[in-house]
């Protein structure tokens, strides 16, 4: 078991990769933009053409389409640096930081929990671009400051969990491209879900799908969150669900690293 | 009593699916010791390294680096070296200031000392005024060189260094072999290096174990190396034709040489005073000498003797 000393050295290492990778992402923020920049389009498209959709019977009680979608969007914006988690632990296996790690005395679990960190704060910070850039556009967040910051909870924990997955696959394939390959699942994902429509409008296997789809059990709190008021219920099945899922990937991450080190 | 080998190899194996990388390899580096490990590419020269440094675990057979075994005391083994692996891998967006104090962090050492050692070293390497700059816009040389600084934050009694110089002009490398020489002299840091120039070796080692398909061909000091060659080479380039008449006519003056096409090559017994008699026995077979060189043996020598084959970019050395 890791000793006292031992314990507060790996916090600091996982501090300072953290650091590392909110460092080089501020670094490239051309790499970063798009992930803003892209769900704030198609919420502006969509909540132009769908502004009618809310008078359809069934349709939760809104005030607009925006405060409608706003978890949606910041749900998009989160899968891609969920993603970058992966991509840029297998680019850091390809041209060989990762070896420089792994030759170094650094325990092995702040290697994954570093970036995952820094990616999580950059979440964080992103969601709470996106509800700024909502409210001055009209939107309303029924539940408040303490609502906003379960939104930005929510976003954190859903880069761990997804990004956990991309780190499996970066250790097992050590290749950028097989990591980001797995982006466009995440995003289907995120479409069969009730991030755009309410389950209740849905019908035949879609609405199956995007019932049992753990994206729309993130979504629909966390939405509740916005357009009805505050519920710590609703809070707590938000951050739950990913926290559960970031649970098993996180620990998939470590199982890899161990066979990869581990294998003769 | 003989002393504790500072890194040490017995039948030590790495095998990639059927390809036997690094095929039974027996080594011992005495502590300040700058050892280089000779070999083309793909001779399992990085194979061997990413064992010793804990990289890559071996197949079979044992490693020790500073008494540590790299597969049970690997914890061990990484405190005691330090790295600095082909290709510089370091971070393009980061500056050198940033990374030397990563490398500490994962080092644990702790943060004042760092501060102190860190711009010690970057002072050392020549790169005080481009710390604050992004390694992206550091020359091949200047990457290398923080590499070597990264390698150092912990003051590693073992030093490992994985083809430093490959893709450097002449003037960064020659900069880099002082620093590697001061290491091993002022610090009494022990240099295990690889590398597949002839000159870095000849240069830089004390003793060298040249390696081949994954074997140990040749071991010892550069001079014992190549007075083992004994007599100098003779080179001759002939016309395409006549290189067969050439072999044969030159045939009593000495054993026959690997050499590239369109050439010659024999060790010349008797050496430089033989080569007029040489040059008679060719005229006498018809053959038209082209050109004409004598070497003292070389390392690509003892290369060629114990491979059948040249060294590959053996031009730029030697």
């Amino acid at each position: 078991m890791m000793a006292g000393p031992g314990l507060a050295l790996a916090v600091r290492q996982t501090i300072e990769l953290a650091r590392r990778s909110v460092l080089t992402e501020r670094r490239q923020l051309l790499n970063v933009l798009p992930g803003l920049v892209f769900p704030l389009l198609l919420a502006a498209v969509y909540s132009r053409q769908f502004s009618r959709a809310l008078a359809m019977p069934g349709f939760p009680e809104v005030d607009s389409f925006l405060d409608f979608i706003l978890p949606a969007c910041i749900v998009q914006a989160v899968s891609f640096g969920a993603t970058a988690a992966g991509t840029e632990l297998a680019l850091d296996i390809e041209n060989g930081f990762f070896d420089r790690l792994i030759a170094s005395p650094v325990a092995r679990f702040p290697i994954l929990l570093g970036r995952l960190a820094g990616a999580s704060l950059v979440a964080a910070i992103k969601a709470a671009i996106l509800v700024a850039v909502f409210l001055a556009f009209g939107a309303e967040v029924k539940g408040g400051p303490a609502a906003v910051l379960v939104i930005m909870a929510v976003a954190a924990l859903l880069v761990l969990a997804i990004g956990g997955v991309g780190q499996v696959l970066a250790i097992r394939t050590g290749s950028q491209e097989a990591v980001a390959a797995t982006f466009p699942l995440v995003f289907v994902g995120i479409f069969m879900s009730s991030a755009f429509f309410p389950t209740a409008l849905m019908s035949g296997w879609f609405r199956v799908v995007a019932e049992n789809n753990p994206i729309t059990w993130v979504i629909d709190p966390t939405r509740r969150l916005v357009i009805a008021g505050w519920s710590t219920g609703d809070a707590i099945q938000a951050m739950a669900v990913p926290a559960a899922v970031t649970l098993v990937t996180v620990s998939l991450a470590i199982l890899a690293l161990h066979r990869k080190l581990g294998r003769p | 009593m003989a002393v504790r080998p500072a890194v040490e190899a017995e039948g030590l194996v790495r095998t990639f699916g059927d390809v036997r990388a690094v095929d039974g390899i027996d080594l011992s580096v005495a502590p300040g010791e700058v050892f280089g490990f000779l070999g083309p590419n793909g001779a399992g020269k990085s194979t061997v390294v990413r064992m010793f440094t804990t990289l890559l675990r071996p197949t079979a057979g044992t490693a020790t680096v500073g008494g540590h075994d790299v597969v049970s005391g690997s914890g061990a083994v990484r405190r005691t070296i330090g790295v600095a692996l082909q290709d510089a891998a370091i971070d393009p967006l980061m500056t050198g200031n940033e990374l030397i104090r990563l490398q500490s962090v994962l080092h644990g050492i702790p943060r004042a000392v760092a501060r102190i050692r860190g711009a010690e070293l970057l002072e050392r390497v020549g790169l005080t005024a481009a710390a604050g700059r992004r390694v992206g816009t550091y020359s091949g040389g200047m990457r290398r060189r923080l590499d070597l600084a990264m390698a150092l934050v912990h003051e590693p009694e073992i030093l490992f260094l994985d083809e430093p110089t490959t893709g450097l002009d002449p003037t960064s490398r020659q900069a880099l072999w002082e620093e590697v020489r001061r290491l091993n002299t002022e610090n009494g840091t022990t240099v295990f290096l690889t590398t597949q120039y002839l000159e870095e070796a000849d240069q830089l080692a004390d003793r060298i174990a040249i390696i081949d398909a994954g074997k140990l061909v040749r071991e010892g000091t550069p001079e014992a190396l190549k007075a083992s060659i004994g007599s100098p080479t003779l080179r001759i380039d002939v016309q395409p034709g006549s290189v067969e008449a050439a072999r044969v006519a030159l045939g009593a003056f000495g054993p026959d040489r690997p050499a590239r096409e369109g050439r010659v090559s024999i060790g010349l017994e008797g050496g430089a005073a033989r080569v007029a008699d040489a040059v008679r026995a060719l005229d006498g077979a018809g053959v038209v000498v082209e050109h004409l060189e004598l070497d003292a043996p070389s390392l690509d020598d003892v290369f060629a003797e114990a491979t059948g084959r040249r060294l590959e970019g053996a031009g730029d050395g030697s």
